[in-house]
This record gives C-alpha cells, sequence and structure tokens, in this order.
C-alpha cells in the first residue's frame, strides 16, 4: 500500500425510492468526467458495513447522500464533519446507517478527512427510480463541488 | 392487570421493528411486532426485464445483498429450465459462504454481544486476568496482558470524551449482565478485531462479483470468465487470494468467535430455556453440490421440523400452492378477496392499505392490523427460520457433520437437546453454522481449481439467453437461505417481462404479526414468559428478538426520518 493515500468518492442511497438515491445517480454522472487516477469513485448504495473498508483504504473521503433536514429542498450542503454526531441522520433503507458507520469506524482507526455533500429532500418515494426534477437539478452542483474538492486538494 | 411497554426501534443500529410486550408479575404475557416501514419493491419490478430483477433485489438491502441477488437468478432460471454449469454453483456457494461468515460474525459481535458483554464494566477489568482467561480458552496469538490493557485504554477514552458512538445505547450496568469484568473486556477485544476481519472476507465477493458492495450477479451462470494467466479476468492470482481469506476466516472463526460464544454462553445457561418460540421450524436449505435440482446433496438441506418432534422432516414444496402462502389479516394491505384469505406468492397482491392510528401515538390498534409485514405460513403453521431452523432440519435429517458439531455445544455446555429450542440455542446454531461454512467453503474452493485444472471453465450457459427462446407464459421460484432465514422470490413472466414478482423474506416469516386465526409467529411467541427485570430497560427483549438477526430494510421498505408513516403511496 501507498503512503499517501488515494481519493474516494462515495455516494450513498438506495436507488428504488427516489430521491433517496440521489448519491447513486451522482456518482453515475460523475463516472462520465476525467479524474485524475488518484481519485476513485464507487457507488455504495445501500452497502452498510460492507463500506466500512473505505474509511480506513481512502483518504480523504467524498461522501455523497441524501438528507430530510429543515433546509428547502434541492439544497446542497458541504460539511466537513469531525465527530459522529455531525453526521445527519441518513435515511437509506439499509439498516445500518451513515452514522452507525462512521461510530463504528472510529472505533477502530481515525477517521480519514471527509467531505460529506447532503442533498435535502422533501420526501422518499417508494418504487420510484428516477429522480423528481427539484433534486435531478442538483447534480451539476454537486458534480462542480466535487471536482473543487478534488482540486484544492 | 398488566403493563404494556414498547421497544421501537429494536435494533441496535438504525431500524424499523417495534415490539410492544405486555409484563405482568416480571414476564412478558403477550407481545406484538410491528414492522413500520412500507414494502414495494415488487411493485417496481412489475413490467421489467426478468434478467435484471436480481440488480433491484439486491438493492433492498444493505446487510444480504448477495442473496436477493441469488433468489432472483433462480427463480428466472427455474422459470425458464436454465441449467447453470457446476463451476458457477461453486462461485455462487462461495459468494453464499463469504456472506455468511461475515454476516454472522458481525451479527455475533457487532449486533448481539452487547446484549450479553457489558461493555463499560470492561474498563474494571485486570488486563492480567483477562489474558489468562483468552488464552486458557484459544491459542489466539492476541491475547497479552499489553494487548488487553490497550484496548481498555482505547475504550476509557472513548467513554471520557463522551463520543461513546454505537456503544452509547447500552443498558450498562442492567442487573441481567453477568459476564466478569474480564470476559466483558476480552468481549470488547474482540468486537473491535471482528471489526477488521469482516473488512477482509467480503473482498471475495468482489473478486468473483466485480465489485462489493453489490456484486454482479447473472442468470445462466456466474459473471467472471476464468483465465488463469489473464491480469483482468479470475486469474492464479486471484484464487490464490481467495484461498489466503478462507484460511483466515476460518482461523478467525475457530480461535475468536467459537471460543467467545461458548465462554459467553457458558454465564447465560438460563437462557437455554427462554424464548423459545413457535417450535416449528423451517429451511429451504441451500449449498448445492450435485445441481440445484439435486436437494438431497445441499450442504444445507431443505424440510420443516413441528412441534420440535425431531425424529421426522417433512417436505417442502416451493411451487404447491396449498404450501406457503401469506395473509393480510393483521397487514397494512388488501386483498380483493378479503382478509381471511391466503395467497401463494404466484396469486400474491401488494396493495397497501394503511388503517394505523396518525403518528404520534402510544400503541398500536393490534385487534386490527398493525403491521407492514404480511403474514407467511406453511400449510397454515407459524414456522420459524434461521440458522437454528437450518441446524435442526440438519440435525434431524442425520447430517453427520452437523449432528457432531451440535452436540459438541450441548456438551460443552452441558445442556440437553431441549436447550436449542431458545434464545441460546439460536445464537449458538448461527456459530455451528459458521464453522461449518468455512469448512464446507474450502470444499467448494478446491472443487473450483480443480474444474479449472481439468480445462472446465464454464462460467455459463447461453442457450435461454434470448428473450425469443422463452414461452410466452412461465413461472418460476428460487429458494435460497439468507444468514437470518429462508428466503424465496417467485416470478410469472408474461410476453418476456415480469408479470407478477414477490418476494417472502426471513423476517417476514419470523417478525410478522397474527394470522386470522390468532397464531402468533416467532417473535410475539418467543417473547412469552421472558423474565423483565425492569421494564424501564427491556434488555431482555432485545437479546431474544437480536437472537433472530432482524433485518427490516428487506422484509419493509420504506420509511421517513422522523418516525412517521409513509402516506398512502400514489405513483404506482
Amino acid at each position: 500500500m501507498s503512503e499517501k493515500k488515494e481519493t474516494l468518492v462515495l455516494g450513498i442511497g438506495n436507488y428504488l425510492m427516489g430521491d433517496e438515491g440521489v448519491g447513486v445517480h451522482a456518482i453515475e454522472v460523475l463516472l462520465k468526467e476525467n479524474f485524475p487516477e488518484n481519485v476513485h469513485l464507487i457507488d455504495g448504495g445501500t452497502g452498510g458495513f460492507h463500506l466500512l473498508s473505505f474509511f480506513h483504504d481512502y483518504d480523504p473521503l467524498i461522501l455523497i447522500d441524501a438528507t430530510m433536514d429543515e433546509e428547502p429542498v434541492g439544497t446542497v450542503r458541504l460539511i466537513e464533519p469531525r465527530f459522529a454526531s455531525d453526521f445527519p441522520r441518513t435515511l437509506s433503507a439499509h439498516d445500518i446507517g451513515l452514522r452507525d458507520l462512521i461510530e463504528t469506524a472510529i472505533l477502530s482507526a481515525p477517521l480519514p478527512k471527509i467531505y460529506l455533500i447532503v442533498i435535502s429532500i422533501r420526501e422518499i418515494r417508494s418504487m420510484v427510480m428516477d429522480l423528481s426534477p427539484e433534486i435531478a437539478q442538483t447534480i451539476p452542483a454537486i458534480v462542480q463541488m466535487v471536482k473543487k474538492i478534488v482540486e484544492k486538494k | 392487570m398488566s403493563n404494556r411497554i414498547v421497544v421501537d426501534p429494536i435494533t441496535r443500529i438504525e431500524g424499523h421493528l417495534r415490539i410492544e410486550a405486555e409484563i405482568k408479575d416480571g414476564k412478558i404475557v403477550n407481545a406484538y411486532s410491528a414492522g413500520t416501514m412500507v414494502r414495494g419493491i415488487e411493485l417496481i419490478l412489475k413490467g421489467r426485464d426478468p434478467r435484471d430483477a436480481w440488480a433491484f433485489t439486491e438493492r433492498v438491502c444493505g446487510v444480504c445483498t448477495t442473496v436477493h441477488a441469488l433468489a432472483s437468478v433462480r427463480a428466472v432460471e427455474d422459470s425458464l429450465n436454465i441449467v447453470v454449469p457446476p463451476n458457477a454453483e461453486l462461485i455462487r456457494n462461495l459468494m453464499f459462504a463469504t456472506l455468511y461468515m461475515q454476516d454472522h460474525v458481525v451479527h455475533f459481535y457487532h449486533l448481539h454481544a452487547l446484549d450479553w458483554v457489558d461493555v463499560v464494566s470492561a474498563l474494571k477489568a485486570d488486563p492480567k486476568k483477562t489474558s489468562d482467561l483468552a488464552q486458557s480458552i484459544s491459542n489466539w496469538p492476541k491475547s497479552s496482558p499489553k494487548y488487553f490493557a490497550d484496548v481498555q485504554k482505547r475504550l476509557k477514552s472513548f467513554v471520557e470524551s463522551g463520543q461513546l458512538g454505537i456503544f452509547a445505547n447500552g443498558y450498562w450496568g442492567h442487573n441481567a449482565y453477568k459476564l466478569p469484568p474480564e470476559a466483558n473486556l476480552m468481549g470488547t477485544a474482540h468486537y473491535l478485531e471482528a471489526l477488521e476481519w469482516q473488512k477482509e472476507i467480503v473482498k471475495i465477493h468482489a473478486i468473483f462479483g466485480g465489485k462489493n458492495p453489490h456484486p454482479n450477479y447473472l442468470v445462466g451462470g456466474v459473471p467472471c470468465s476464468v483465465n488463469i494467466e489473464e491480469a483482468n479476468s479470475l486469474n492464479a492470482e486471484r484464487l490464490a487470494y481467495v484461498g489466503t481469506l478462507l484460511d483466515q476466516a476460518q482461523e478467525f472463526i475457530n480461535q475468536v468467535y467459537i471460543p467467545d460464544l461458548l465462554a459467553v454462553a457458558s454465564f447465560y445457561k438460563d437462557w437455554g430455556a427462554i424464548g423459545g418460540g413457535v417450535s416449528n421450524y423451517l429451511a429451504y436449505g441451500d449449498l448445492p453440490m450435485n445441481g440445484y435440482a439435486d436437494i438431497s446433496k445441499f450442504k444445507l438441506p431443505r424440510g420443516v421440523i413441528l412441534n420440535r418432534d425431531l425424529s421426522k422432516v417433512h417436505e417442502v414444496d416451493g411451487k404447491n400452492v396449498d404450501e406457503i402462502q401469506e395473509f393480510v389479516k393483521h397487514s397494512w394491505y388488501e386483498y380483493a378477496g378479503g382478509d381471511e384469505v391466503a395467497k401463494h406468492p404466484w396469486e400474491g397482491e401488494t396493495k397497501l392499505k394503511y388503517t394505523g392510528p396518525k403518528p404520534p401515538y402510544q400503541y398500536l390498534n393490534v385487534d386490527e392490523k398493525y403491521s407492514w409485514l404480511k403474514t407467511p405460513r406453511w400449510k397454515g403453521h407459524a414456522m420459524e427460520v434461521g440458522p437454528l431452523s437450518r441446524m435442526l432440519v440438519a440435525y434431524a435429517s442425520g447430517r453427520q457433520e452437523v449432528v457432531e458439531e451440535i452436540n459438541g455445544v450441548l456438551k460443552a455446555l452441558d445442556v440437553p437437546v431441549g436447550a436449542l429450542f431458545s434464545t441460546l440455542g439460536r445464537t449458538a446454531a448461527r456459530g455451528v453454522e459458521t464453522k461449518l461454512v468455512a469448512v464446507w467453503a474450502k470444499e467448494f474452493y478446491q472443487q473450483l481449481l480443480s474444474n479449472i485444472k481439468n480445462g472446465d471453465s464454464r462460467m455459463f450457459v447461453k442457450d435461454k439467453w434470448e428473450p425469443s427462446s422463452w414461452p410466452s407464459e412461465a413461472k418460476g421460484v428460487g429458494l435460497t437461505e439468507a444468514p437470518r432465514g429462508a428466503l424465496a422470490h417467485w416470478i410469472v413472466i408474461k410476453d418476456k417481462k415480469i408479470d407478477n414478482y414477490q418476494l417472502v423474506v426471513p423476517t417476514t416469516w419470523n417478525a410478522s404479526p397474527r394470522d386470522p386465526s390468532g397464531q402468533r409467529s416467532a417473535y410475539e411467541a418467543a417473547l412469552i414468559g421472558t423474565p423483565i427485570s425492569n421494564p424501564d430497560q427491556p434488555l431482555e427483549i432485545l437479546r431474544t428478538i437480536h437472537s433472530f438477526d432482524p433485518c427490516l430494510a428487506c422484509a419493509v421498505h420504506l420509511y421517513d426520518e422522523k418516525g412517521r408513516y409513509v402516506h398512502q403511496i400514489n405513483t404506482f
């Protein structure tokens, strides 16, 4: 393993649940972009504990996930969380949410630098695989945000 | 007068299962289990290409993932009479075994152990005595006094920083915790080691399935080509790595998991008489060694045991419309034929009808519909599914390896066979199964290597791949075993598209509400008689429910962050 860890962009979410899957949709778009070789893109889906190794193998980690918070729908925010409690509750129906994952990852090793891009959604729509128009239009902003983080690092 | 307590959610981590239990004189006298998230994957699949169904079903859950894909490709193969090549079966078995080892270990340490191990008490342990204890039960190398002192130091800094994280939800100090501080420290140390270990074993999924999470499956075989010298296919280096991972997995299971399980269990033998439940056990079985059609050669046999009678194993037929059926009398769905009828999944309907109280509410109205789970029955009987069912069916079928392992555990703990029908039995059966699966995985691996060496590189049959070769109508069933129990997908194909698709998942069997005749399902039945020493901290409920390894993500599919029920969905 090389001394300097490489960058991972990890999209999380359930694409069977409409806007909740925005993280996975964003990865699909990002895969068409040109990134340096040391930037990896993974569709984390509803991976739960299967995602744990990513928190130890990469640094920094750019996470993309949906949230239902008090912000207007379609808000894209960049959070740089330091503690598990800084993470919003994730929405995915994967039983092991992002916060659970972070809390667990902290136990075995220091966390890498994490950039968390959260997209505020209105509702989870079951059995819908497309994004709603107001969330679909956030994708370019997410892509820009990822590019900016990758460039400045 | 009984007192009703509510535990919601009941999973240690995020979850969507709610238990309402009535307590009288320190014991549970009645219990209701409710899934608080709606289900609907069936609706998303209608009209799609059957060959794609696995990719959708794999997404419903982050815990079981691959077994949904397996059940799905099998259902399609069954409906189109596709027989996959032996190598494909072996690789599917290896994927299956990998999931079992990872998932059972994660369940034991990360979802269940904290019901028995008091992490905070570990702070009081003497590292030297902990080292003596560890060395007395295993020759696992990480067992020096310094090692345990370091773990204790790390734990202390977590507690002092107030960042208890995933340990924050425990009932620490509860009087039902019986382990000495040293055993608690050992358990906590292994909790951390298991986290590291599980990251490695799942790499097998990426090797055979191209990626992890959510590896690739394929109707007709497996999506990998073998070429010993080629960098991008299943080559000699990757195959050797699988062998190394399997060796390491077995080492951890035999030297850490099993000794810990027995050590912890020896302090909780009273739980061998608690949590029995429905007394009927169903296993579809899996791990074919001679093709999926030859049930007799499954490593995990198929069958049903009724009323704890281990002298008889009943046959199970997933296609017989009178055997497996689902009711919706107490579930938020409606059938065209009304609430009293039962439907085989081929005729299954998924029409939502939420009639529960508007949240926030105190109690569910359990006389009416009260769960998003349907109620499955086998010939009208409530069944338990899971590792205990699989091990009991194998034991009663006289499978030598299983009989020996189970008898060995009973002897080591000095408990009778009857102790298997319990919370403790469920947890022990999971360990026995993991140990056996680790052995079998190496057998699959050796067989695969030998096939490849002999020139058999077939991974896929393509003769029925093109829809033009399909009949205008077909139906099939894919039976498998998720780590937490019997899993099946039923498919009806019409004009090359999915016309109906139904899943009956393990947690639906175990966590479902009552049926029209009032029979309780496994969770509700298993809680009856469970002692509750402190209703404000119902640790004992968690022990029994967690022993089933609940996974609600695939049993029910939608919820909302603030715990509100998702309103009527009108997009389909």
